[in-house]
C-alpha cells in the first residue's frame, strides 16, 4: 500500500470515528469549502454543502489530505465564476505561521541539501554554502519553542491591538492552532465583514506597522533640533515610546548594544545611545519636550531605530491572507495533510496553558494518533530528518535509509512529512 | 439640534430625505417629473440645473448664490436622474466632485453638534463629545498644542470612506486609534462625508449598468426635461474640443509602448479617462512616471485635461517642476503600500509572479513599474525575433 493511501484510510478512519465532534462553523450553508486530495496537489474548489451531515459525509468519503472554507459567505458558494457567487462579507483572517518569520530554534532544526554538490547544513539559505548553488532543497521543521513563538504573537495581536485598539471583543475572536506551524484567528463581527481588501490591508499595516510614517507622527527637523514622538499621542506613538521606555529601563547595556545593532545601527552610534540612555529616558517620560538631540543621530538614524522598534512592536502576520477577502483558510477541527495534527479550535483563556505538542488536555490535543501499542515500521527516505520532540519524547534525528520503529502519531507525522516511508 | 426637514433641504444625499417622500422608488419618474416641472412653471428649474453643469464644466469649485430652499432636493434628485441618462462617466465625476465639494464647504459652516447628527443619519458610528476630548499633544517651536476633537469614528466606517483617498496622513497606521474609535478632526470628518456625497452620485452607474434606452426615451417626451438633456450635451460636445480631449498615450520614440504599461498606472490612466478626480498621490505617479519615459509636455498635460479641477497652466507648472527636479515614479513597494498596486485587481502575471531571470537561476518579483516596461518591451523583442527566424 502506498503511503498516501495508507495516510488516507487513517484520516478516514479519524472522521468516522469522530463524526459528532467535527465542529460547525458559522453560516457553513454560505461558505466555500476547498479540499486537497491525496493523488495530485490541486484544490478542488467552489464546493458547499447545505447541511452539516454533507460536510461529515463528504470528509468520511473523500478524507482529503487538507480541508478549507471560506471566511467569506456567498449567495451561491459553489459558482465556478468569482464575480458570479454573490459575495457577502467575510470576517477578518488572521494567520500567524512562523515559515513567515525567523526564529532562532530555525538554526538548529530547519535543514537543507545542495541538489548540484550534496553539502547539507542547518538553518535557512538562499543558496549553498560550497557550491553557491541556488539548487537546494529545505526542510522545515517544528519544535516547541517555535510553536511558542507563534503563541507570542498571538497574544500580541490581541492584547496590544484588537482588543485595546480595534475594541474587538474576546467572544468576537476565534483561534485555532493550525496543525502545523501557526495560529489562525477569526474576526466575527458584523462591521468587519462589511469591509474590502483595501480596507482590510490598512487593519494588516496598522497591526504589523508597515508603511508607518514618523515623519506624521511628529518625527521632524527643526532648524538644528530633531524633534520626536511623544508618549500621549494616542496609537503607534504611544506604542513606540512605551517599548522604548521598556527598552532602557529593562535591558541592560549589552541587551540594547545587541538590539541597536540588530536595527542595522553602526557601532559608534550604538555607543553613543547607550552613553546618553538616562538623558534620553528623561526627554522621553517628559510630555514638555521632544527634542531628541543625541550625538551621531541624524533623522536617517533616528528613523533606522524607530522601524527597528516598530518591527519588535507589530505583530507577525501574513499579510496577504488578511487582505484576501476570497481566501480559504484551514477547517477547525480537520486533520492538517503535512502532520496528521488536528487544527484545534482554542479558547483565549485556554491559550496560555495550550501546548500543541504536548498537550495534557485531551479535549484540546491536536495529537490525535496516539497510541502506545501501535507500533510501526518506516524507513526514512530524506538526507537529514531532524530531531522530533512530541509529548514529550525525543525521536530522531535520522539519515537516510534509517530503518526505524515508532508509535502510531510519530509515524503518521513522519509520513504526512514526507520524510519516510511504510518498511 | 437640528430639525431633520431642514437638514434633508440643505442635503438632499441625507437617507432620511426618504421621509419625506419626495421621491418613492415606486413613483413613475416621468409622472413625477412632469408634475415638478409643472409645479415650477418658470424656469427656475431648468435654470438651476444648468447653471451646475456649467460650473462643472467650467471647472469651477464653488457655486455662488446655493440655495438651501425645497428646489434643492428636487436639483439634487434631478442630478441623478440626468447623469443616469447621459451615462458618461467623465461628466459623472464632474458633477459628482463640483457637488462634493459645495457639501463640504456648506458642512464646515455648520455647529458640530449638527454634523454629529448627519453622521447619525448617514448610519456612521460615531462619537460625539461636548466638551472635546484629548488625544495628544503637538509641539512646535516651544508651543504646546492640546490636540482635541469633538469626534471619534469607528474605524470600519473609517476605512470605507478612508481607504480610497490614499493620502498617507489618512492612512490607520498613522491615526489615533483606540477601543475602535478613530479620533477624528471635525474637517477631516468632513472630508470623509464628502467622499460618501461623491459617491453617491457615482453609485447610479452601479444601478442598472447602462441605463435603458426605453427609460430615456420616455423622460425626453418631457419637453422641459429634454430642454436640459440637449443643453447639457451640447454644452459639453463644445468642452471636449475646448481640452482638446485625447487620451491617447502613444509616444515614445515614435513607438506606441502605452500597451506595455503595468497594471498601475494603466487603472490611473483609465480613471483619468473617465474623469474621475486623481488623488493627490495619483496625480504624481503618473507624472514621475511618464516624465521619466520622456514624454512630451503635452502629451501629459492631456492626461489631465479631464480632471474636474484641470488648468493647464498650472498642470504645465507642476509636470515642469518635477522634469527639472528629477523626481523618479515610487517604486512596487511604495505603491503597495499606498494602494495603488493593481496586480490582484487586474490578475497581472508579470506583477504577482514575478519573472525568471537567467542570470540568477531564479524567480525574482517586480521592485519597480518601469521595469515592467523594459521587461514586456524585452520580451515582446524576443517574441519579433522568433518570428524573424
Amino acid at each position: 500500500m502506498s503511503e498516501k493511501n495508507y495516510l488516507k484510510r487513517v484520516f478516514q478512519a479519524y472522521y468516522k470515528e469522530k463524526r459528532e465532534e467535527i465542529p460547525i462553523i458559522t453560516k457553513l450553508e454560505k461558505r466555500e469549502f476547498g479540499f486537497i486530495p491525496w493523488d495530485k496537489e490541486i484544490m478542488n474548489r467552489h464546493i458547499c454543502f447545505k447541511f452539516t451531515e454533507d460536510l461529515k459525509q463528504y470528509l468520511i468519503n473523500e478524507s482529503p489530505k487538507h480541508v478549507y472554507s471560506s471566511g467569506a459567505s456567498y449567495l451561491q458558494p459553489d459558482n465556478l465564476d468569482m464575480d458570479k457567487k454573490g459575495y457577502q462579507g467575510c470576517d477578518l483572517i488572521i494567520d500567524i505561521d512562523v515559515d513567515h518569520f525567523y526564529t532562532p530554534c530555525k538554526d538548529v532544526h530547519d535543514t537543507w541539501y545542495c541538489k548540484e554538490c550534496g553539502k547539507t547544513g542547518k538553518g535557512i539559505v538562499k543558496k549553498c554554502t560550497k557550491c553557491n548553488s541556488i539548487k537546494t532543497k529545505s526542510l522545515s521543521w517544528i519544535c516547541e519553542d517555535c510553536l511558542k513563538i507563534a503563541k507570542n504573537e498571538v497574544f500580541k495581536l490581541i492584547n496590544n491591538f484588537l482588543v485595546p485598539d480595534f475594541g474587538i471583543k474576546d467572544k468576537e475572536i476565534k483561534i485555532a492552532f493550525s496543525g502545523h506551524r501557526g495560529y489562525h484567528l477569526k474576526i466575527e463581527n458584523k462591521k468587519i465583514r462589511t469591509l474590502l481588501s483595501e480596507e482590510r490591508r490598512e487593519i494588516a499595516d496598522y497591526l504589523t506597522g508597515e508603511n508607518i510614517s514618523f515623519e506624521i507622527l511628529g518625527l521632524r527637523q527643526d532648524r538644528s533640533n530633531i524633534l520626536g514622538l511623544l508618549k500621549e499621542n494616542i496609537g503607534w506613538s504611544q506604542k513606540i515610546i512605551k517599548k522604548i521606555e521598556e527598552i532602557l529601563t529593562t535591558y541592560t547595556n549589552q541587551e540594547i548594544e545587541l538590539l541597536l545593532l540588530r536595527y542595522g545601527l553602526n557601532r559608534n552610534i550604538v555607543k553613543s545611545f547607550i552613553n546618553s540612555k538616562r538623558d534620553f529616558q528623561q526627554i522621553i517620560s517628559n510630555s514638555k519636550q521632544n527634542i531628541w538631540n543625541l550625538e551621531g543621530f541624524g533623522i536617517k538614524t533616528w528613523e533606522k531605530f524607530l522601524f527597528g522598534i516598530v518591527d519588535d512592536i507589530g505583530a507577525e502576520i501574513d499579510g496577504p491572507v488578511t487582505i484576501d477577502i476570497h481566501r480559504l483558510i484551514r477547517y477547525p477541527g480537520s486533520l492538517h495533510g503535512k502532520t496528521g495534527f488536528k487544527t484545534q479550535e482554542i479558547n483565549h483563556d485556554e491559550l496560555d496553558d495550550f501546548n500543541p505538542l504536548n498537550e495534557n488536555n485531551e479535549r484540546l490535543d491536536p495529537i490525535v494518533f496516539k497510541s502506545k501499542e501501535n507500533i510501526h515500521k518506516l524507513q526514512i527516505i530524506e538526507h537529514d530528518v531532524p530531531e522530533t520532540r512530541i509529548k514529550g519524547k525525543k525521536y530522531g534525528p535520522y539519515k537516510k535509509g534509517d530503518i526505524i520503529e515508532v508509535p502510531h502519531h510519530i509515524a503518521v507525522f513522519l509520513l504526512c512529512r514526507e520524510v519516510a516511508k511504510l518498511s | 439640534m437640528s430639525n431633520i426637514f431642514d437638514l434633508v433641504k440643505r442635503y438632499p444625499w441625507l437617507p432620511s430625505l426618504k421621509k419625506y417622500s419626495y421621491i418613492d422608488s415606486k413613483d413613475d419618474p416621468y409622472e413625477y417629473l412632469l408634475e415638478l416641472f409643472s409645479k415650477y412653471p418658470n424656469g427656475e428649474i431648468q435654470e438651476r440645473v444648468f447653471k451646475f453643469f456649467r460650473a462643472a464644466f467650467e471647472n469651477i469649485e464653488y457655486l455662488s448664490g446655493h440655495k438651501n430652499d425645497d428646489l434643492n432636493i428636487y436639483l439634487y434628485l434631478i442630478l441623478r436622474i440626468l447623469l443616469y441618462i447621459l451615462d458618461n462617466k467623465p461628466i459623472s465625476n464632474r458633477i459628482a466632485n463640483l457637488y462634493s465639494k459645495i457639501t463640504n464647504n456648506e458642512l464646515l459652516k455648520e455647529a458640530d453638534a449638527t454634523v454629529y447628527e448627519i453622521c447619525q443619519d448617514l448610519n456612521l458610528k460615531i462619537k460625539y463629545y461636548q466638551p472635546p476630548i484629548n488625544y495628544g499633544i503637538n509641539i512646535s517651536k516651544d508651543q504646546k498644542q492640546i490636540l482635541e476633537t469633538n469626534f471619534r469614528i469607528h474605524y470600519a466606517d473609517y476605512l470605507k470612506l478612508a481607504a480610497n483617498l490614499r493620502d498617507e496622513y489618512r492612512k490607520l497606521v498613522n491615526n489615533a486609534l483606540s477601543e475602535g474609535y478613530v479620533f477624528i478632526q471635525k474637517r477631516s470628518l468632513i472630508r470623509l462625508i464628502q467622499e460618501y456625497v461623491r459617491r453617491k452620485f457615482l453609485n447610479n452607474e452601479d444601478d442598472e449598468g447602462k441605463s435603458s434606452n426605453k427609460f430615456k426615451k420616455n423622460l425626453l417626451k418631457i419637453q422641459e426635461f429634454k430642454e436640459i438633456y440637449d443643453n447639457i450635451l451640447s454644452h459639453w460636445e463644445l468642452k471636449k474640443e475646448e481640452f482638446e480631449y485625447n487620451f491617447e498615450i502613444s509616444f515614445k520614440k515614435g513607438s506606441n509602448i502605452s500597451k506595455d504599461f503595468p497594471p498601475c498606472i494603466k487603472d490611473i490612466l483609465l480613471k483619468a479617462e473617465e474623469g474621475q478626480n486623481l488623488t493627490h498621490i495619483e496625480r504624481l505617479f503618473i507624472t514621475f512616471f511618464l516624465n521619466a519615459l520622456d514624454y512630451p509636455e503635452d502629451e501629459i498635460i492631456n492626461v489631465f485635461s479631464t480632471m474636474p479641477d484641470f488648468d493647464k497652466k498650472k498642470t504645465e507648472y507642476q509636470i515642469n517642476f518635477a522634469k527639472r527636479k528629477g523626481y523618479i515614479p515610487h517604486s512596487c513597494a511604495t505603491l503597495k503600500s499606498l494602494n495603488l498596486c493593481m496586480a490582484v485587481k487586474y490578475n497581472d502575471q508579470i506583477c504577482l509572479e514575478g519573472y525568471f531571470s537567467k542570470k540568477l537561476d531564479t524567480k525574482k518579483t517586480l521592485a519597480h513599474p518601469l521595469f515592467y516596461i523594459q521587461l514586456k518591451q524585452y520580451r515582446g523583442s524576443k517574441k519579433i525575433k522568433k518570428l524573424e527566424d
